[in-house]
C-alpha cells in the first residue's frame, strides 16, 4: 500500500486569503487576454477544408441524383448505419436509389463511404450539428441526405486534391 | 483413369472428360467462362489455358477444356507462361467490356471480375473507345441482355442447344459487333430460360424480376430443396435482410436436377414472401374468432381431440417426413384417420425436369403410411367428419379456399395454416411456418432425401409445425382419461 503524505501548508496558505487573492489575479489577468471561447450554437463553428461532417448525397447539376445503389458504401460502413434499395430507371445509367437511409444514430463520421464510394456521390459535409426530438428522425432518407454539387464543393475539391497526391500517374 | 500430374501432384483423371475437370475435381482452380461441366466444351474463351509437358516436349500452352488427359501429362497450371497467356487473353476480354461493376448486378460474383482481381490487371492499355451497344435489350418475360458486357462465351447458345434441346440463341453477326441474339428478335420461350442468367459468366443476362433487387453480398445463401413439384430440385434460397427471398437459384446436383431449375420453381417465392401471414392462434368465441396466445389454441385442439374420437386429419403435401411422423402418432393416438391432399397432375410437366407433380412429398409421405387423396374426395369426408384437422402450409388452397370455405357448421374444423383461413366450421386456426422458415426432409419422386432450410425467420408468433406438434404431444397425457 502507497501512502501518500500531505505537503505541509505553509503560513500563507493557512491564512487562506493571500490564496484567494492570488487565484483572483489570474481571473483578472484573463478577462483581458483575448477570448478563446466560443458561444455555440449563436456562433457558428469555423469549418476548414478538412472539416469532415455528416455524409450527404450528391446531386448533379441536371437535378438527378449520381448514386447507382451499388452498396459499396453500405459494404463498407462499419457502424451498419446505411441501408439501400436499388430501383431501374430510365436514365441511361440505369440503376438509382429508391431509398437511401442513413441512421445518424449509428453513423460514426469515419468516411469510409465517402473512400468506398465509385461514383463520387456521397461525401462528407460540412453539417454537423444533430438533434432531434425522436429516433426515427434521425434516420435520414433520401430527401434529407441529398445536397446539390455546389454545396458540397469545398470537400470535393479537398478530396480530389488529397488523393491526386498519392494517386501515381496513369499508364493510360 | 489416367494417371497426370497437376501442379507437380500425381492424380487421377477421367480421359473421357477434359482435363480442366481433372484439375477442378483435385482442388486446383483453373479459371473459365466458356467451359460449364453441364454443357460441352467449346474453348472458345481461352482463359482456362495451362502449360502441358508430354513426354520430351517442352511446355505448350493448351486450352483445359478442350484437352484430353492422357498418361503421364505433366500440367503446370501456374507457370509463369500459363500465367501470361491467362494475362492476354483477359486484357482481349476486357477490351469492350464496360467498367459497370457498381451498377451490373453480377457484380459480386462475377467470374471476370474474380479473375481480374486475381490477376490484378487494373488498367487496360487500350486507348480506343468500347464498343457502344445496346444496354438494354429485353430476350422474352424473363431474361435481359446487356451487349456491351457480352463476352461471347456461348454458354447460352450451348444451353438452349443441349439442354432443352431446342435452340433458341445465336452468336449474330461478325468481329467486334458480334452480339447473342435470338431468330427474328422473337422472345425467348419455355420454361428454362432462368438458367443462361445463372449460367452468364458476367452479368450481361440477367433475370427481370432480379434486376437491381439486391446487391449479391447482402443476400443470405442457404441449401434448400425446391417444392413446386415432386423432382424436388435442390436449390439455394437467397434471402435480402432476413425478410425477403429474393432468388431461388440451382445447386449442383447430378442425381436430381443437373444444374439447372424450371422457371417456375425459380420464380416460386411469391408463396415464400407473401404478406398477411396468421400469427399466433385465433379460436372462435361465440360468432368472431378472436386471437389467443399459441398454447390457448394447442389447448383448444388438444381438448377437442380427447373429446371425440375418430378425428380426420388432412395433411398437406408440403409437409415434410418429420411433421408427417409426428401427425401419424397424433393420429394413432387419437385414433384418428389421417390422408394428405392430392391433387392430380398439372399441366406443366415436361421431359426435363418439372414432374407435373404438384405434391413435393408426395413419396415421403406415402412411404410413412399416408395416403394421398384427391381435394374432391378428402372435402366430402371432412364433411361428414366430427372433428378434421388441416395442417401443412398451402392444404387449404389446395383443398380449395371456396370448398373450405362453404364446409358445413356441423364440423369442427382445426386449422395449422400459413394464412388465416376461411370457413363456417372453423374453430381453431394456428399459425405455420412455411418452407423457407423452418427445417426438414422431403422425399422427392425417385426417393431422394433433400433438405429444407430456415433461410428466414418466421414472423412474430408464429413457429413450425414441428414444433407445434411437439407441444401438443406433451399437452395431452399418455393414458386417455374419459372425454369430459
Amino acid at each position: 500500500m502507497v501512502i501518500v503524505k500531505r505537503k505541509e501548508l505553509s503560513l500563507s496558505e493557512k491564512l487562506y486569503i493571500p490564496e484567494v487573492l492570488r487565484g483572483l489575479s489570474v481571473t483578472f489577468r484573463k478577462m483581458f487576454e483575448p477570448k478563446i471561447t466560443r458561444q455555440y450554437p449563436e456562433e457558428p463553428l469555423v469549418k476548414t477544408d478538412v472539416t469532415r461532417g455528416q455524409p450527404r448525397l450528391v446531386v448533379n447539376e441536371n437535378d438527378t441524383i449520381a448514386c447507382v445503389s451499388c452498396g459499396l458504401c453500405e459494404a463498407a460502413c462499419p457502424a451498419y448505419a446505411i441501408t439501400i434499395d436499388g430501383g431501374e430507371t430510365d436514365r441511361a445509367i440505369e440503376r438509382e436509389p429508391v431509398r437511401f437511409d442513413i441512421d445518424m444514430l449509428r453513423c460514426i463520421l469515419c468516411g469510409f463511404c465517402e473512400e468506398a464510394c465509385p461514383k463520387d456521390a456521397i461525401y462528407m459535409s460540412d453539417e454537423l450539428e444533430l438533434a432531434d426530438y425522436s429516433r426515427e428522425a434521425l434516420i435520414y432518407d433520401m430527401d434529407k441526405l441529398k445536397r446539390p454539387k455546389a454545396a458540397l464543393q469545398k470537400r470535393i475539391d479537398y478530396v480530389n486534391r488529397i488523393n491526386t497526391r498519392w494517386q501515381t500517374p496513369s499508364s493510360t | 483413369m489416367v494417371k497426370i500430374t497437376v501442379n507437380g501432384r500425381v492424380v487421377d483423371a477421367d480421359p473421357t472428360k477434359p482435363l480442366i475437370r481433372a484439375c477442378h475435381d483435385n482442388d486446383v482452380d483453373v479459371p473459365m467462362y466458356c467451359y460449364h461441366p453441364g454443357l460441352s466444351p467449346v474453348g472458345s474463351c481461352r482463359i482456362c489455358q495451362v502449360e502441358v509437358k508430354q513426354g520430351d516436349t517442352p511446355g505448350r500452352v493448351m486450352v483445359a477444356c478442350r484437352t484430353q488427359p492422357v498418361e503421364g501429362m505433366i500440367v503446370d497450371t501456374e507457370s509463369p507462361k500459363a500465367h501470361a497467356t491467362r494475362r492476354e487473353c483477359l486484357e482481349f476480354l476486357l477490351k469492350n467490356h464496360p467498367l459497370d461493376c457498381p451498377i451490373c448486378d453480377k457484380a459480386g460474383e462475377c467470374d471476370l471480375q474474380d479473375y481480374t482481381y486475381d490477376e490484378g490487371q487494373a488498367e487496360g492499355r487500350s486507348n480506343e473507345p468500347r464498343r457502344p451497344m445496346e444496354k438494354r435489350k429485353s430476350l422474352g418475360e424473363v431474361i435481359v441482355l446487356d451487349e456491351e458486357r457480352c463476352i461471347l462465351c456461348s454458354r447460352c447458345v450451348r444451353f438452349f442447344e443441349e439442354v432443352p434441346k431446342k435452340a433458341q440463341l445465336t452468336v449474330s453477326d461478325l468481329g467486334s459487333r458480334s452480339t447473342i441474339s435470338t431468330f427474328m428478335d422473337r422472345p425467348l420461350s419455355g420454361n428454362y430460360q432462368g438458367n443462361i442468367a445463372d449460367l452468364c459468366p458476367v452479368g450481361a443476362l440477367t433475370l427481370k424480376k432480379f434486376r437491381f433487387q439486391a446487391r449479391v453480398w447482402n443476400l443470405v445463401k442457404m441449401a434448400s430443396t425446391c417444392v413446386e413439384c415432386s423432382r424436388g430440385c435442390s436449390i439455394q434460397v437467397e434471402v435480402l435482410r432476413g425478410s425477403d427471398v429474393k432468388r431461388f437459384r440451382p445447386r449442383a446436383n447430378e442425381k436430381v436436377n443437373g444444374h439447372w431449375m424450371c422457371d417456375v420453381g425459380r420464380f416460386a417465392f411469391g408463396h415464400a414472401n407473401a404478406e398477411g401471414r396468421l400469427e399466433g392462434a385465433r379460436i372462435l368465441e361465440g360468432v368472431t374468432m378472436l386471437q389467443f396466445p399459441i398454447e390457448d389454441g394447442l389447448c383448444a385442439v388438444r381438448d377437442a381431440l380427447m373429446a371425440t374420437k375418430g378425428a380426420l386429419f388432412v395433411l398437406s403435401p408440403f409437409c415434410t417426413n418429420e411433421e408427417g411422423q409426428a401427425l401419424l402418432d397424433l393420429a394413432k393416438r387419437h385414433q384418428g384417420e389421417i390422408a394428405f391432399v392430392a391433387p392430380g397432375p398439372n399441366a406443366l410437366k415436361d421431359d426435363l425436369l418439372h414432374t407435373g407433380d404438384p405434391c413435393p412429398n408426395r413419396r415421403g409421405l406415402t412411404e410413412l403410411g399416408i395416403a394421398g387423396q384427391a381435394p374432391g374426395d378428402l372435402l366430402k369426408r371432412i364433411a361428414s367428419a366430427k372433428i378434421a384437422i388441416v395442417a401443412g402450409e398451402r392444404v387449404v388452397e389446395l383443398l380449395g379456399t371456396a370448398a373450405v370455405k362453404g364446409l358445413p357448421g356441423t364440423v369442427a374444423l382445426y386449422a395449422f395454416e400459413c394464412h388465416p383461413v376461411e370457413s363456417r366450421a372453423l374453430r381453431c386456426e394456428i399459425g405455420i411456418a412455411n418452407h423457407v422458415e423452418r427445417a426438414g426432409t422431403v422425399v422427392n419422386v425417385d426417393g431422394i432425401r433433400g433438405p429444407l432450410a430456415a433461410v428466414k425467420p418466421a414472423p412474430r408468433g408464429v413457429r413450425a409445425l414441428g414444433r407445434h406438434l411437439e407441444d401438443l404431444a406433451r399437452l395431452s397425457p399418455r393414458k386417455e382419461t374419459a372425454s369430459r
